[in-house]
Order: C-alpha cells, then sequence, then structure tokens
C-alpha cells in the first residue's frame, strides 16, 4: 500500500520520516489479531462442588434431585424417569439431528420445577449427578448445559464410578 | 502523533494525509491486542470439544487451571487425529494433560497431577487472585469416558479446587 518513496530531485529541509514501514507493520499486526480473535470461540459451563462452605445443621427439606448418567448415554430424572436417549454417535456434528440430541426439554422442565420449589422455600436446589465410567463425554456436558438453561450452578457430582 | 501539516494556501499537493488513519488502525490494533490475551487458555488439538446448547462466554481465563481429557486413542474413529495423538503423548495410557508440554498424566499419576493443580493454585494465590476465582478449566473430548473426567474432579478436589468450568462449543 504504502511503498512509494518520495524521489526528489533537490535538496530539501523537511524533515519528514517515512512511517509507511510501520503502517506496514501495523497492518499486519491488526490482521493477525483480526484473525485469532475470531478463532477463539470456546464457551464454558460453570458449577460448583457443594459443601465447600458451612452449610445449616437443619436438613433440608427438600429432597435433592438426581440425575444418574448410564454407559450408553441415556439419562435418567430421579433414576426411573428416562429423559434422554442414548447417545447416537452416529450424527454428525452440525447436523438437524445432533442439535435436536443437545436439547434435553425433559430434563430442563423437571429442574425448573425443583428450582421453584427451592426458591418457595429459600432453599439452594440440590442436584447430584452420577455418571458410568464409559459415559461419553459429550452427555455430561449435555446435562451441565441443562443445568445452567434452568439456572443451577451448584451440582454434587459422583466421582466413584460404578460400572 | 495526529498533527496536520500546516502549508501556505497556494501550496499545491497531492499528497493524502495519512494520519488519521493510522490513528484508527491503533486504536483496532490496540482494541484486538487486548481482546486476544483477555479470553486465550491453552487448547490441544487432539480434543473435539463437546457442544453445549446454553453456555457463557469465557470472559477472563485469568485463574483457570486447564486439564485436558482424552479419549482412548484405540477408539478414535479418525485415524489422522490418533497418529497426531500418539506422537504427541508417547507415554501409553495418557488420560490428562495440562496446559503445560509435559508428557500428559497416566491413571497412575493422579499424585503428579494433584501436584501440578495445587502448585498452580498456590501461583495463582500468591498473583494475588482470590480462591473464588480459581478453577478448574476441564477440556474434555466428546467421546472421553466420565471416568477420566470424574478422575480429573477428585484431583482438583483434592488439591483444594472446587469451582469447575466445562469448556465447550457453542452448538449452532
Amino acid at each position: 500500500m504504502a511503498r512509494h518513496k518520495k524521489i526528489r530531485t533537490e535538496e530539501q529541509d523537511d524533515p519528514a520520516m517515512d512511517i509507511s514501514s510501520m503502517i506496514d507493520c501495523c497492518f499486519l499486526l491488526l490482521i493477525y489479531f483480526l484473525v485469532a480473535t475470531t478463532l477463539v470461540s470456546e464457551k464454558k459451563l460453570d458449577i460448583v462442588i457443594p459443601g465447600g462452605e458451612s452449610s445449616s445443621s437443619t436438613p433440608s427439606p427438600l429432597e435433592p434431585g438426581s440425575i444418574t448418567v448410564k454407559n450408553d448415554g441415556s439419562i435418567y430424572w430421579n433414576s426411573d424417569l428416562k429423559v434422554g436417549e442414548a447417545f447416537d454417535t452416529t450424527a454428525a456434528v452440525g447436523t438437524a439431528a445432533f442439535t435436536a440430541q443437545r436439547h434435553l426439554d425433559e430434563l430442563v422442565g423437571s429442574l425448573k420445577l425443583l428450582k421453584d420449589q427451592a426458591t418457595a422455600v429459600n432453599e439452594t436446589p440440590i442436584v447430584m449427578m452420577s455418571g458410568g465410567s464409559k459415559t461419553p463425554h459429550q452427555r455430561i456436558v449435555d446435562v451441565m448445559a441443562a443445568l445452567a438453561e434452568a439456572g443451577i450452578t451448584t451440582v454434587g457430582l459422583n466421582t466413584s464410578t460404578e460400572e | 502523533m495526529a498533527k496536520k501539516n500546516m502549508r501556505g494556501a497556494d501550496e499545491v499537493s497531492g499528497d493524502v494525509d495519512m494520519s488519521p488513519m493510522i490513528d484508527c488502525c491503533f486504536l483496532l490494533l490496540i482494541f484486538f491486542v487486548v481482546n486476544a490475551t483477555a479470553i486465550t487458555v491453552a487448547k490441544d488439538a487432539n480434543i473435539k470439544m463437546p457442544s453445549a446448547v446454553s453456555s457463557s462466554d469465557l470472559k477472563d481465563a485469568k485463574g483457570c487451571i486447564v486439564v485436558n481429557i482424552f479419549n482412548d486413542p484405540d477408539k478414535m474413529s479418525d485415524e489422522k487425529t490418533r497418529k497426531a495423538f500418539l506422537e504427541a503423548y508417547p507415554k501409553p495410557n495418557v488420560w490428562w494433560s495440562s496446559g503445560e508440554e509435559n508428557g500428559g498424566y497416566s491413571p497412575d499419576e493422579t499424585d503428579a497431577l494433584t501436584e501440578y493443580v495445587s502448585k498452580q493454585k498456590e501461583q495463582m494465590l500468591a498473583r494475588n487472585l482470590e480462591e473464588k476465582q480459581i478453577r478448574i478449566y476441564l477440556r474434555g473430548d466428546v467421546n472421553a469416558p466420565w471416568a477420566r473426567t470424574a478422575g480429573a474432579i477428585k484431583c482438583a478436589a483434592a488439591a483444594g479446587v472446587v469451582n469447575i468450568v466445562f469448556g465447550t462449543l457453542p452448538t449452532k
């Protein structure tokens, strides 16, 4: 762009600095950072493990909700209600089938109900999640997304994995 | 920076005044520099990130202790990914790796992972970060089994980090 040096024949006393190379550098950096920032698209799901802070000694009047994710990726609410089908590995990322499988509307509904009940008695909703040792990570993230959608961020994770 | 050349009214000049453009460029440059550094966590290309329907932007990477959770290389469908993974982590049975390059951790090395997390935590506390700002950032592969994720969470809990962030990609 700015590469034309002025060719002057006669002696001149204007001490102008040639800034064209600096502009070149700037543009290069600008384009680099433009590209670098658009590539960063990772998102996050926050959760907190309960028990870190001291809770009141009186037991909560609410039954804690429990989510069980089986090895095949099927999801159960309170161990009997099936809210998610087995993980379909054939659906490619970006397809409608893949997106449809990420939505766990029934689970979100149950979680919202639990949260409403908890807020009614001024309690924090308690949810326990346990997974099978071979449960694919995507299914765990699906459950976490459902929890985030329902507005529950404190989740007990059962890390003792049984078959 | 952007001083206009004062010239006599009768002087004819074909030069374009570049200074406002340079000003703009610098402004944009600084904007993108700040943006790029604010949301950077160490990324491992061997991980296929899971998608989530409702996730929020990672506004601040400060206090994030990155732990990558890999899938079993024998179960990787793509031969190219498998080869790349085994090249990057030649050690047998690597389940996790930290944000730093150190060959990864196998399930027998939970103590080493715990030590890494607590060391990172100490360093962050030394840099005046608050305890609640310190989070473990789990970058799990789509097909990584729960046993591995649970193991990483256990190590983090043993090191005293109870805030967990699951790295995801948005569902289109």
